[in-house]
């Protein structure tokens, strides 16, 4: 079927305009329809990761894949091209750019991080910044940020600055103050701090950082450049990239903006240095800008950045439009998140004006989750037994005196809450795993312990012995 | 409809297929135990294809290769087992099955062990990788300024360009003469296939040379290569080799490999695209470059059975292929008294025939007006190549890539042949 997509994205900011293609707004069976293909069974608590697509965008993404199948040539030479140009257009109007050469489509946020960390390790290769200048992150960047900041800066010469960030967290300040610690020791002996990545929403833990605080106090203090990584950001929080002021600020479409896998946007602000990014796979377009560059690296299916349109279309179906699903996913998640901090005696990661669609719940102490090897194997216990899939995250305590305790002990783990508004899933047969999820979780932690034998099960894993699952399938039974 | 254009499939089927001493020269996997799958009918082909449109003949098989139904139908499969639980793919199903697309190819291309295979998404990417590390060379001082990257004149534009982005500047020079000065040549970039204009070059002698003249690393693009020409990893010798699957074997777009000696020093080959798996090998690093539709390079197994159903598989095909091919070149050159670009046994299911100097081609906009009119004004897809005038030569050069299963190629040929009415 042939879709009218508009060529010219909307021109306002979204949060002033509500367009509405009709004045009737998407049904919860509409709803249903559109998440049809999801595994019934499986209670999904991990959005963040990889996001949901409805049927309507994947039938929009088929019908530009048949479109280069039938004919290939035409369609690189006639259709390609322009269909970047009006996802991006639409994009740059979402995120409040001033115009769309700043707006490049990439796969992730970690290809993103190749573009921007290659430009900065060329940068020490060529003698342009001193051995041992300084990048500075947060302690709990993404993994494959770090790895990229490996690749290209401290193989080249330069050096990295961790900020630790608090954990359970309070408030913005505390943030703050850890964030002025680490610039005063990203700049002693004379370094200068060539570039700082900040994470507009942290994976793991998740937390919302202040960025546009951050990015200020980056400028006072002279920091050359500042990369935000917003893997999480565009359909969870508000993304305007002039207040947030960063150099770069990249966000995936893929997790909370229904895109299919996968579409990313880097944001470049106009400047001198934006001249000198390139992307990594070189293309004949090289040198010919990085938007250009980005929407050819070879014979690849584009077809997932040419659904924005379709998935604006979809967004604004729900009554008020994105801004409406981000409040409903926040309130929902919040509500949720308390519940189960309360029913378990435990505490929320960070306060809900520091959380966007997904919060941070503390797991009772009594889980006696260790390690991290604990806590994949709790993960991954959750989704084989109980068909629930939600990330466990394992908190380091630096100092006990100073961990968060509930009645039994000290909380060393943390589940990641992150799906959509229960009004997006609702089925009748998956109700009692998906759309009551929340009290699929907390009865199944209520029999993890009451069972009180979960080292039991911690070493029955590790043996894999059959005996002990017979004995642990036994213990289920029985409570 | 001159009935002897019409193909037939079944003469592609049914026709003698004399098997050569060159023809297995390492075993075809066969992931089946069921016994032979029936060969493929001509209206099983046209169903298979039935997606393509109709009113275009496709003579540019080369540039973005076709697909059928039954691997895309697989493919679907797979997105859609992803978009259904996607940790669980994550973590359960993804590696493995990319693990068994790897030892397919490492069959295909008789290299010693699955670890020398990465899947990649083109051979863009690969030239990348390929050309990072040789970057790094440079900028860690284990090569000296003025070191040399050699490749031919013809080389494809994008790898000209990355030769731009990592050889120049890091400091190396980018040549297509050869040694000068007494400089070391890090690496020698071949073509096996060249593009436009399209030529099978002999790699195995092109290698032996550059080993005797201490050249460090040979890195041949052989984006045509894989169900074009044979490809033998140890026959032909060389450090790195890559090929894309999307062009003449089958796979949707897109999925490439590159092949990467053992004995090359690959700890320092890295994906450029750098995620968690930094540093547990090339082909792990590739394997997962963040969030992304890894499903073209799920689907090689099936693509083996599609192709396992033609007579003689993936060698009946590349030999019918290319006598076609051929043939119909050589009907083209005769009835405009042109010429080929070159003899039949440099070509293999491409091949170059001379436009007539009346069309009056004389730059690249001229070509590509003419491609595009073929196109818009009469249905056919044909890359269109100018080279220009050597020793008062003059004209431009068409290539013509195709596949035996596609009927419409042979219709499309008779349109060609008032082309000279163009003008």
């Amino acid at each position: 079927m042939q879709h009218e997509y508009p060529r010219n994205g909307e021109s306002t900011h979204p949060s002033s305009k509500k367009p509405k293609l009709s004045s009737k707004f998407i049904t919860e069976s509409d709803i249903r329809d559109e998440f049809s293909h999801h595994q019934q069974r499986v209670a999904r608590i991990n959005n963040g990761s990889y996001g949901s697509c409805p049927n309507s965008v994947l039938t929009a993404q088929r019908h530009w894949q048949l479109q280069f199948l039938r004919q290939p040539d035409a369609f690189y030479f006639n259709v390609l091209r322009d269909g970047i140009t009006a996802s991006r257009e639409i994009i740059k109007d979402l995120i409040n750019a001033d115009h769309v050469d700043e707006v490049s489509l990439v796969d992730n946020a970690t290809t993103a991080a190749a573009i921007v960390l290659q430009r900065i390790g060329r940068s020490f290769a060529e003698g342009k910044f001193q051995k041992n200048d300084t990048v500075l992150m947060l302690h709990c960047a993404f993994q494959a940020v770090k790895k990229s900041i490996q690749a290209y800066v401290t193989r080249a010469g330069g050096s990295v600055i961790e900020v630790r960030l608090p954990f359970p967290v309070n408030s913005e300040e505390e943030i703050i103050s850890e964030f002025k610690k680490s610039i005063e020791e990203g700049k002693s002996n004379g370094r200068k701090i060539r570039l700082a990545i900040i994470d507009h929403i942290t994976s793991m833990p998740s937390v919302v950082i202040p960025v546009k605080e951050l990015v200020r106090i980056c400028r006072a203090e002279g920091i050359e450049q500042v990369f935000v990584d917003a893997a999480h950001a565009i359909g969870s929080v508000k993304v305007d990239v002039k207040e947030v002021g960063a150099d770069f600020y990249v966000s995936n479409l893929h997790k909370w903006f229904f895109c299919p896998p996968s579409i990313a946007f880097l944001y470049c602000k106009k400047s001198t240095s934006s001249s000198d990014l390139h992307h990594p796979v070189v293309s004949h377009e090289y040198g010919n800008g990085l938007p250009i560059e980005s929407a050819w690296i070879g014979t690849r299916d584009y077809s997932s950045q040419l659904v924005v349109p379709a998935v604006l279309e979809f967004v604004n179906r729900f009554e008020g439009g994105i801004d409406g699903i981000m409040k409903k996913n926040h309130d929902e998640v919040v509500k949720m998140g308390k519940m189960l901090a309360e029913s378990w005696g435990t505490n929320l990661g960070s306060p809900p004006e520091m959380s966007a669609a997904m919060i941070m719940v503390g797991l009772p102490s009594r889980l006696c989750l260790d390690s991290e090897e604990d806590a994949v194997m709790l993960r991954s216990h959750l989704r084989d037994r109980y068909e629930v899939e939600v990330p466990i995250f394992h908190q380091v305590s630096v100092d006990r005196e100073e961990g968060v305790r509930d009645k039994d002990g000290f909380i060393t783990g943390y589940l990641r809450m992150g799906k959509l508004a229960k009004c997006f899933i609702r089925n009748e047969k998956a109700v009692i795993k998906v759309g009551a999820g929340f009290h699929g979780i907390t009865s199944v932690f209520c029999r993890l312990l009451m069972r009180a034998a979960f080292t039991v099960f911690k070493e029955s894993y590790k043996r894999g012995a059959k005996s002990s699952a017979e004995e642990l399938e036994l213990l289920t039974n029985v409570i | 409809m001159a009935s002897s254009l019409h193909d037939a499939p079944s003469a592609a089927v049914n026709g003698t297929f004399a098997a050569d001493a060159k023809s297995q020269v390492h075993k075809k996997p066969r992931l089946y135990a069921d016994p032979s799958p029936p060969l493929f009918t001509p209206s099983d082909i046209l169903s298979e294809f039935s997606h393509h449109d109709p009113a275009i003949a496709r003579i540019n098989n080369g540039s973005f290769g076709s697909c059928p139904s039954s691997v895309i139908s697989a493919q679907n499969d797979f997105r859609l087992q992803w978009l259904r639980q996607p940790d669980d793919f994550y973590f359960n199903q993804l590696q493995p099955k990319i693990l068994q697309s790897r030892t397919i190819i490492k069959d295909l291309i008789n290299a010693d062990h699955v670890d020398e295979v990465s899947i990649v998404d083109n051979a863009t990417t690969a030239a990348a990788i390929v050309l990072q590390q040789i970057a790094w060379g440079f900028a860690e001082g284990k090569f000296n300024h003025g070191d040399a990257a050699v490749m031919l004149h013809y080389a494809y534009g994008a790898v000209k360009k990355s030769v731009e982005a990592y050889v120049t500047r890091a400091g190396g020079q980018a040549l297509q003469r050869g040694k000068q000065n007494g400089r070391r040549v890090r690496l020698a970039v071949i073509d096996h296939v060249t593009s436009m204009p399209t030529v099978v070059i002999p790699v195995k002698e092109l290698v032996t040379i550059c080993r005797e003249e201490g050249v460090d690393q040979v890195f041949v693009d052989a984006a045509h290569g894989i169900g074009c020409v044979d490809i033998d990893m140890k026959q032909i010798g060389a450090d790195f080799y890559t090929s894309n699957l999307h062009k003449w074997y089958f796979c949707p777009p897109s999925v490439a490999f590159l092949y990467c000696k053992r004995s090359v020093n690959n700890s320092d080959l890295h994906h450029p695209v750098v995620s968690h798996e930094y540093g547990n090998g090339l082909a792990i690093e590739s394997a997962w470059i963040g969030t992304r539709d890894y499903s073209a390079q799920l689907v090689v197994p099936k693509v083996l059975e599609f192709i396992n159903r033609f007579e003689g598989g993936i060698n009946g095909i590349k030999k019918r292929n290319h006598e076609r091919v051929v043939e119909m070149g050589q009907m083209l050159v005769e009835a405009w008294g042109t010429h080929l670009g070159c003899p039949p046994e440099m070509c293999s299911s491409m091949v170059m025939v001379g436009l007539p100097a009346c069309l009056g081609i004389s730059s690249d906009r001229d070509a590509l007006n003419l491609r595009t009119c073929l196109r818009e004004k009469f249905g056919v897809e044909v890359p269109i190549y100018y080279r220009s005038p050597k020793d008062g030569e003059e004209g431009g050069v068409t290539g013509l890539g195709m596949q035996s299963i596609n009927l419409l190629t042979m219709h499309s040929l008779v349109l060609l042949f008032p082309i000279h009415k163009l003008k």
